[in-house]
């Protein structure tokens, strides 16, 4: 799937997302951290939100016993000892949502409850959009990624979009800067 | 009243028109509507709440408890919005209300003479009878002569916002006190938010003249501000809610009429400020006097008849009584005189403060000690006043009363989060109580009225704020508006600067230069306090009679100090009490003006002390807040999120009548199968059983169950065993919650040893998730399961009808189907083009049928290839109507039956349960009441009556009991029976009725109909499950 739509300073692409999401068992967390970065050829994020990249691959640390693997190209097999852990297949159930461009801040502003300057690149967080279970993951300084249940996908797509509708003139515009200006500017000339 | 020529803060190159009541008038860049009315000689403004008294413009900010107006026309209308608080727009529309015909001409003025019985709670008590009904006549003609203002009935053609803000500090006030917290926090590295209200920054500060000393300091703060890319300054916006997490809720306004909803523009934004830290510096709100007819227009807050000259210039009265009761109002006095107007002093106390008194005399200012007004004359405009002094009532003529009754601390922010204000008894004002970590307060709100000293504890906020966050750097602190000095003997108007740049001069300086920290006579006096009380007191006592005219404690709601003695009197003596008795304080103002004066009376008449008599609670929002902004963007088509399915297009591609459930869309009925939904899903009911018809089930809740304890798991939460149950077969299960209630059921299929799919119903999907999800984390955290939702990641459709196992063998002729290879409730997991794909067969409608199960992305593509394949074999898609008649039919319980109430006995479960147990639920569901022979039973419902509809909710009753109450049950889901033509129903019966056989008469109450019918077993249809099985 692919769809996209181009607001002034703001870009939006939706697209399929293939995730695997791996699990490991409570008291064999040791082993399945040892284990898992084997087949992944890199180590694992250390943190809830945290993420690694090996090759075209994208490791997420979802929470604290649980990642998903993100890829581009063909799917990878890996199989977990069950002793350790489990997988699954989440790529169907998720649509990526790739946000871009100036305006991107104005409208995660209006869309999550997320402190866009202080995440920093590659950190992902679950948050709600528009009341919806969504991931997040901070791409670089003006691009992130939403990954977003299927079945709402085009829900959200079209909320984002009406977000963004007050962008065009906004995004010219600092507010801080305005508003102290005319009020330095106002004192002046009072 | 009029603008003077030079001076204020308005652009008087840019004049602006607007209309009230329909009158042309013009005003200036940086007026209020207030200040524009004022300036254009309006003085009468709106007419009161209950009694429809003619009433002016009483302060100069959000306080305001009189000057409500109606503004902007059609679905822009807007009612009850102060005029002191609406900037000055172009073409701006404003209206006064609560009158009838007209403002000056108020019908119901007449109210007045009728005021003794209209006292506080008269409605209580004079329209309780004669029947317990009436309140329902009479509430009508209440409603019409009472209230506010009128909202619009068209809807609103403008846009509203959701903002989500972080910051490390938020300073609430820019004042002096917020502006050098946010300096200090600023200076230090913080991302720091400052908030104002107005729409120009500077709080108290602008009340000052154009050409003094803070308005210096003011630009002094605002250029290093500037400087500061972390710090914002977001004017026209108020914080309305303080609540947990360090959040608040702020509302910002982005101009009357000049936002374009069509540009994606919002009216207004509702703000979510997150900050680490909070500094409020609030300030402090001045209180009124009370003496009779103290409602008058022409009778405003000193403070804001300071306001109006020094930044909007105008002088609201040439000839003016100031009265107060401390030395803050001299301020406006001197600064009254020296525009012009001729000024009496009528102060309360019997020693102000020498000084005082003779930069008065210099200025030519009249000051009457222990003189307090006792009446104000004229109607709808004050004339004079009478004042009550030692030496005997006297009558001072006047055009403005500017009063001062002292100041409150703006403690509302600070109180949201249930944290009480403290009484400061040598500032009579209640400050905030002990406040969290993080919190801070600096300025007025602390009590302290002095703006070197708001200053120095803004500072100290902001860099204490900072810190909080972790970042510490010391700022240096601005420069102080330090006061000069009072000469006492000198003739120049040093003293005029002074007490200008004091926000409230208890706190002077003496001539020899030391300070001099509120002595005892300067300090607060309490003598209006005093006053106050006692003259409620002796409204108190039978037969009193003071001055003619009201006196009212809360102006917006028509409160008198009657009224508070009649509270009192009838025992409503808690101010939670008197507030809602008297209504005291439930205005828009939320009583900022009345309530510390209605405590103080009840604290007097209870011979109290005030804090001991407390406050009400404070709760947001401090100021109204539209709903069209907390609703934001979550109108219309974005009121919710909508669940599509994977094959939704098609769906609506095909004809499909969708309908809500939950969030998902889903095919209701398909039109070519029928006119309407009734004709249509009989349509659709005959397809299924006498060919075959395509169902989306994508919406089904699906649980993936893994670990090589998820066997077990499933074992506890169904009633029934799982642990047994074979790799590829599914089966049929019950979930009941702690209480033995039925919760859900569903099915599941064995993948593997360790491996499960569970699905539920589409209304339980997200609770049996969270519910697994609490029993692993909390019950049994010892067990090694994974579960997780994978309802988006799978379309699923059902095949169902006779043809269904042809049709299935068309679509996907390599896989084995037959009997042997996929019996009924069996699993095939198959490859379709390299991705998975589930078949169970298992049947909702009772017929031979099949469950597909294909990735989300595949799924249109393989429902498309069903529909082609099944074509020559005559299926149709059918919708969620036909399917849920199919399973009445059947006997399947769903969701009108599991409603929360039921026990499996009651549904006719029980026997899944055997002899098990470690179940959830098997405690409780075992207790003797549910056992109770009035329980109900599932039963089946047959019509006897031919053509005659039984309705789902109708009321059950014998033949010839008379129908009323709850009756023996009640029918919980009925259809037309294509198969049996007739109507059929599910219904849950007592237990001693449900025999079959009987008869029952079923009462729908919407309608007045009764049906009769038979009680029959619940399965209508092929109770041996010869279709299932073949």
């Amino acid at each position: 799937m692919a769809d996209g739509s181009t607001m002034t300073g703001f870009e939006m692409a939706a697209d399929d997302c293939a995730i695997i999401q791996f699990e490991a068992w409570d008291g064999a967390m040791a082993q399945f951290e040892a284990e898992l970065p084997r087949i992944l050829g890199g180590p694992l994020p250390t943190e809830v939100g945290d993420t690694a990249r090996h090759d075209s691959w994208l490791v997420i640390r979802v929470a604290p016993r649980r990642f998903w693997l993100l890829w581009d190209g063909p799917p990878p097999i890996i199989d977990v000892d069950p002793k350790l852990g489990c997988a699954l297949p989440l790529g169907e159930g998720r649509v990526r949502l790739r946000l871009s461009g100036r305006g991107l801040q104005y409208v995660l502003e209006r869309c999550v409850a997320v402190d866009w300057e202080t995440l920093a690149e590659g950190r992902a967080l679950q948050t709600g959009l528009h009341r919806v279970p969504v991931l997040l993951l901070r791409r670089s300084a003006l691009e992130c990624d939403l990954l977003v249940p299927r079945s709402f996908s085009k829900s959200l797509i079209e909320w984002i979009a009406d977000a963004a509708a007050g962008l065009n003139r906004a995004i010219y515009a600092s507010p801080r800067t305005d508003a102290l200006s005319s009020a330095h500017a106002s004192q002046r000339t009072g | 009243m009029r603008r003077l020529a030079i001076g204020g803060r308005i652009d008087r190159s840019q004049q602006i028109e607007f209309t009230f009541d329909g009158r042309a008038i013009t005003g200036f860049r940086g007026d209020t509507l207030a200040s524009a009315l004022l300036a254009n000689g309006v003085r009468l403004v709106g007419r009161s709440f209950k009694y429809h008294r003619p009433r002016g413009i009483y302060s100069a900010g959000p306080e305001e408890p009189n000057a409500l107006v109606t503004l902007g026309t059609g679905g822009r209308r807007e009612p009850n919005r102060a005029a002191t608080t609406v900037e000055l727009a172009e073409g701006l529309v404003a209206e006064s209300q609560n009158r009838w015909p007209s403002l000056n001409f108020d019908a119901q003025g007449i109210n007045g003479l009728f005021a003794p019985f209209l006292s506080a709670g008269f409605y209580y008590k004079t329209f309780m009878g004669p029947t317990r009904r009436a309140w329902m006549f009479y509430e009508h003609f209440i409603r019409k002569a009472a209230g506010l203002g009128r909202a619009g009935e068209e809807p609103d053609p403008d846009r509203y916002d959701v903002r989500h803000l972080f910051a490390d500090v938020a300073v609430v006030g820019s004042g002096p006190a917020g502006l050098s917290a946010a300096l200090a926090a600023g200076g230090a590295g913080a991302r720091v938010v400052l908030i104002e209200q107005d729409f120009a920054p500077g709080g108290s500060l602008l009340s000052d003249p154009a050409d003094a000393e803070s308005v210096a300091w003011l630009s002094g703060m605002f250029a290093r501000l500037a400087e500061m890319p972390n710090v914002s300054l977001m004017t026209r916006t108020t914080a309305f809610g303080a609540y947990d997490g360090n959040v608040l809720g702020l509302v910002e306004r982005h101009g009357s009429g000049t936002a374009d909803p069509k540009q994606g523009q919002a009216r207004q934004t509702l703000l979510l400020l997150r900050a680490k830290s909070i500094v409020y510096a609030s300030g402090a709100l001045e209180r009124p006097l009370t003496f009779a007819n103290n409602d008058r227009p022409g009778i405003m807050l000193a403070s804001a008849a300071r306001v109006y000259l020094n930044r909007f210039a105008v002088l609201a009265g040439t000839r003016v009584v100031v009265a107060t009761d401390n030395d803050s109002a001299y301020r406006a006095a001197f600064d009254l005189a020296a525009a012009g107007a001729e000024v009496t002093i009528a102060d309360g106390r019997a020693e102000p403060i020498h000084e005082l008194l003779e930069q008065a005399r210099r200025r030519g200012i009249a000051v009457r000690t222990k003189s307090r007004i006792a009446n104000a004359l004229g109607s709808r405009s004050v004339r004079a006043v009478t004042l009550s002094e030692p030496g005997g009532p006297a009558t001072v003529k006047c055009d403005l009363v500017a009063v001062s009754g002292g100041w409150s601390a703006t403690v509302h922010l600070t109180s949201h989060l249930g944290v009480k204000p403290v009484y400061r008894e040598d500032m009579r004002t209640f400050v905030p109580g002990k406040l969290g970590a993080g919190l801070f307060v600096a300025g007025a709100v602390t009590g302290g009225f002095t703006r070197g000293g708001s200053i120095e504890e803004g500072h100290r906020a902001g860099a204490e704020a900072s810190a909080f966050c972790g970042i510490a750097k010391s700022v240096q602190q601005p420069v102080g508006l330090e006061l000069t000095e009072i000469d006492a003997g000198s003739h120049d108007n040093s003293l005029s600067a002074s007490l200008r740049s004091a926000p409230l001069p208890h706190f002077v300086r003496a001539h020899d230069g030391s300070h001099t920290v509120c002595p005892e006579h300067h300090r607060p006096d309490r003598s209006e306090e005093r006053w106050f009380a006692n003259r409620t007191r002796a409204g108190d006592e039978k037969g009193a009679k003071f001055a003619a005219g009201k006196a009212f404690a809360d102006l917006q709601m028509d409160v008198t100090t009657q009224d508070i003695a009649l509270a009192h009197r009838e025992g409503y003596e808690s101010v939670e009490h008197l507030k809602r008795y008297t209504t005291l304080g439930m205005g828009t103002d939320q009583g900022k003006t009345s309530n510390f004066h209605a405590l103080s009376a009840m604290a007097g008449l209870r011979s109290m002390a005030v804090p001991e008599v407390g406050t009400t609670t404070f709760r947001p929002p401090y100021t109204p807040v539209a709903i069209g902004a907390l609703a934001g963007r979550s109108i219309g088509h974005h009121y919710k999120p909508i669940r599509r399915t994977p094959m939704h297009d098609w769906h609506v591609a095909n004809g499909a009548e969708m309908l809500e459930g939950g969030l998902w869309m889903r095919p209701w009925f398909y039109r070519a199968s029928g006119r309407d939904v009734n004709e249509a899903y009989v349509a659709e009911m005959r397809l299924v059983r006498e060919a075959a018809g395509l169902m989306d089930i994508s919406t089904l809740g699906k649980i993936d169950v893994q670990g090589s304890d998820a066997a077990e798991f499933l074992d506890r939460v169904y009633v029934n065993a799982f642990a047994k149950l074979p790799v590829g077969r599914a089966r049929y299960g019950i979930m009941l919650r702690d209480d033995g209630v039925v919760f859900d059921d569903g099915t599941t299929s064995r993948l593997g040893e360790r491996h499960f799919f569970m699905t539920t119903s589409t209304a339980k999907a997200a609770d049996v998730m969270s519910r697994l999800e609490f029993l692993l984390d909390t019950a049994w955290p010892d067990l090694r399961v994974s579960v997780t939702s994978v309802t988006d990641e799978w379309a699923a459709m059902s095949v169902a009808g006779p043809n269904s196992r042809d049709i299935l063998a068309a679509a996907f002729p390599d896989l084995d189907i037959s009997n042997e290879a996929l019996p009924h409730m069996g699993l095939l997991e198959e490859k379709y083009r390299d991705r998975r794909l589930r078949i169970i067969r298992l049947s909702f409608s009772g017929e031979w049928a099949y469950e597909i199960y294909v990735g989300a992305s595949l799924g249109t593509e393989v429902w498309c290839r069903l529909m082609e394949a099944g074509a020559p074999f005559g299926l149709k898609p059918y919708g969620v109507e036909a399917l849920g008649t199919l399973r009445i039919e059947k006997g399947h319980v769903a969701g009108p039956e599991i409603d929360g109430r039921t026990t499996l006995d009651d549904l006719g479960l029980g026997r899944m349960v055997g002899k098990r147990s470690g179940y959830v639920g098997e405690v409780l569901g075992r207790r003797a009441a549910f056992s109770d022979p009035t329980r109900p039973r599932l039963v089946g419902l047959r019509g006897v009556e031919p053509g005659r509809q039984l309705h789902a909710g109708a009321i059950l009753f014998r033949p010839g009991e008379p129908m009323q109450g709850h009756g023996l049950g009640r029918i919980t889901s009925a259809t037309y029976s294509p198969t049996l033509d007739v109507w059929v129903g599910l219904g849950l019966l007592a237990r001693e009725s449900a025999v079959e056989g009987a008869e029952i008469v079923a009462a729908y109450p919407i309608t007045g109909q009764t049906v009769r019918a038979r009680v029959v077993s619940p399965i209508f249809l092929d109770p041996k499950g010869e279709r299932l099985h073949g």
